[in-house]
């Protein structure tokens, strides 16, 4: 910087030391320290120390024995490691995208009506959401019960026989992923909903005017203005569906549990149930891994595609 | 061709009836404004226009064909709206050429128009970028661009230049005038400010809860207004209006005693008073400055405060009739407290009887 003369240069300075002084760097730094002190004490902390006893043959409290990256070597090849991931990856792949297409479409159909029907319909979908899992799985499990559930009647119809759902292998995962679909549905149409009301209505009259027809509209103007929407839905649905838990755990409890196991499944099996710390933290790190991975490759691609647009 | 013909038109949102009952036609290649205050239904006649309101009662129809129940991209009617409605998501090109490339136009013919367009907007250096790119007056003129790439009969503009500042609104007035001597297409223009109204139209409608309260030219209006409230609507600052006692008619004339004793005889159009009080309506500009006391003087007053515009001077008079709006010659030495007398002239001054109508 140019300092014409010398008291311009002292102003200068002067002004820099007052900007920093300490009193401000003290008053700041409480400000920042309780983000600080409880994101250090409930993320950085435990993730260090999850990845530290994934290098230990340990139980999961108290010391282990180092093993270095021996845990990694027999997860690679633990057969039920192979079926716990690709569980999950049928899971996400049963739930992530179609959720995201269900959400979408509900909320397309509700924005068009309005007034108090439109919040009406609106929390219809909604209320699933805000049900506890346990609830969840009493209302399914008494839809689908082999003896007496209301679903069994269509089921019948179609197979000529009751069908015990969550014992035949090959439905329970679609199942479950219809069950959760139906159980989250309602958050993506709210965010979906929040970015069609950000599309101006003039601009749908103006495309009118233009000679759109409604599919048009739909494909030229909705769909890439509602990208981005579409991009944060499909990375939050990502996120939550490789961490499937509770309602497999539910649904498959008295089953062939190694068969439907989840990867958090095993993680609570070894950590909690055979007191395998260093092995249950080995699942736990791949997976927190695959996580980061996909869900920063998949936000990226996707908002970069959506750029190109 | 362009003509646009409105035949006994009533509008109703739920009980709410917004626009009553209402006829008008709009010749070929005019510019026709539809001004009036908020709420007065101006911007829901153009909508019917457009087709993006439907009509309760009545009928539309362009070019001699009722298109009542016809879809907006079939009217053959461009709007540009008030808040340009741009496509954010869409570069100038794809936004002037979206109409052509829902029809299917081949990419030659979308070139082609675009190329126009943009050339007679002075778009063709911004064809690239987004709309939020963009200053104001530049999204303004694609939204133009837009309605004028569809070679429309009529082209509809919704207060186009009310989100823009004083300045690049008069040249963009001036713009808009240029663009209807070029294209000579039938242009309806809504607006609550006069002055856009005045300038562009060589026809304004002026709208009153609903129904025409009058229409003709600029100057008519201006001169010529058929009641109070197009009288204040039109103008700036608006006229005087003032309480007046009526007295005997001479010929063509009512002498009326103005607040204060002075009388003067004001010439009617033609019309009869009923009632023993009207309104005298002069214009700010009507309203002679003198000095207090002089004869012939209409009203004494105080100056009670000075408006100085460079090119003019208005003063507002305390009188017996109130506050008076004279409007006086630029480099006027006047300050506030003096006293002066006030002459209003005659020959344009306006009598309104009690329901409002001129007289």
């Amino acid at each position: 910087m140019a300092v014409s003369d010398a008291s311009g240069a002292t102003t200068g300075v002067a002004r820099k030391s007052s900007r920093y002084n300490w009193s401000e760097v003290i008053v700041a730094a409480l400000f920042v320290l309780p983000f600080i002190v409880v994101y250090g004490v409930i993320f950085v902390w435990p993730t260090i120390q999850m990845v530290w006893l994934s290098l230990h043959n340990a139980p999961l409290i108290g010391p282990g024995k180092w093993v270095g990256f021996d845990n990694y070597v027999k997860l690679f090849k633990d057969r039920l490691f192979s079926v716990a991931f690709w569980n999950t990856a049928y899971f996400v792949l049963l739930t992530v995208v179609p959720s995201t297409i269900l959400g979408l479409l509900i909320a397309l159909g509700i924005n068009r009506l309005k007034g108090w029907a439109q919040s009406a319909i609106l929390a219809c979908f909604f209320i699933p959401h805000i049900l506890p899992v346990s609830v969840v799985f009493r209302i399914w499990g008494w839809m689908f019960d082999s003896q007496f559930g209301i679903l069994q009647y269509p089921i019948e119809a179609i197979t000529g026989d009751h069908l015990p759902v969550f014992r035949t292998l090959p439905l329970f995962m679609p199942t479950v992923a219809w069950i959760t679909i139906w159980w989250g549905v309602g958050f993506n149409i709210l965010l979906f909903i929040a970015g069609l009301r950000n599309i101006s209505p003039e601009i749908y009259e103006a495309s009118e005017l233009d000679g759109a027809t409604r599919w048009q509209q739909f494909s030229r103007i909705t769909w890439p203005l509602i990208w981005p929407v579409t991009v944060l839905v499909l990375t939050i649905q990502l996120i939550l569906q490789f961490k499937i838990f509770d309602q497999v755990y539910l649904f498959g409890n008295g089953g062939r549990v190694d068969a439907t196991m989840t990867l958090v499944q095993m993680i609570f099996r070894n950590a909690f149930q055979k007191n395998m710390g260093g092995y249950g933290a080995t699942v736990a790190v791949v997976l927190f891994a695959i996580i980061v991975i996909f869900s920063v490759l998949q936000y990226q691609l996707l908002r970069a595609r959506g750029g190109e647009k | 061709m362009g003509t646009v013909d409105l035949q006994h038109v009533t509008k109703r949102y739920g009980n709410v009836e917004v626009i009553t009952d209402l006829s008008l036609k709009i010749e070929e290649g005019s510019f026709t404004a539809l001004l009036g205050p908020s709420g007065c239904g101006k911007s829901t006649l153009l909508r019917m226009i457009a087709g993006l309101e439907e009509i309760t009662i009545g009928s539309c129809f362009i070019d001699g064909v009722d298109q009542t129940e016809t879809p907006p991209s079939k009217r053959g009617t461009a709007m540009v709206f008030q808040s340009y409605a741009l496509y954010p998501h869409m570069t100038v090109r794809q936004n002037i050429a979206f109409s052509l490339s829902l029809a299917h136009a081949s990419r030659q013919v979308q070139a082609q128009q675009v190329e126009r367009v943009s050339k007679m907007l002075q778009l063709d250096q911004l064809l690239d970028r987004r709309p939020a790119q963009l200053s104001g007056g530049q999204r303004q003129r694609v939204a133009i661009g837009r309605a004028l790439v569809r070679d429309p009969k009529v082209f509809l503009f919704d207060e186009p230049l009310s989100n823009l500042d004083a300045a690049l609104r008069s040249q963009m007035r001036v713009e808009l005038a240029k663009l209807h001597q070029d294209v000579k297409t039938t242009m309806i223009y809504v607006t609550h400010d006069q002055v856009e109204a005045m300038t562009l139209a060589d026809k304004i409608v002026v709208l009153d809860k609903g129904v025409i309260s009058q229409q003709g030219s600029p100057l008519e209006l201006y001169n010529q207004p058929a009641n109070k409230f197009v009288a204040s609507f039109i103008g700036s600052p608006a006229m005087n209006f003032i309480a007046a006692e009526l007295g005997s008619k001479n010929g063509n004339a009512y002498t009326v005693t103005l607040p204060g004793g002075h009388s003067a005889s004001i010439a009617t159009r033609g019309g009869t008073a009923s009632g023993n009080s009207v309104d005298v309506g002069v214009r700010p500009e009507h309203l002679r400055l003198g000095a207090a006391g002089a004869a012939g003087t209409s009203f004494d007053g105080k100056v009670g405060i000075v408006e100085q515009l460079g090119n003019s001077t208005l003063l507002y008079v305390d009188t017996p009739a109130g506050t008076l709006i004279v409007e006086a010659e630029g480099n006027l030495k006047v300050a506030v407290g003096d006293s002066v007398g006030l002459t209003l002239d005659p020959s344009r001054s306006h009598l309104f009887g009690a329901d409002g109508k001129v007289i």
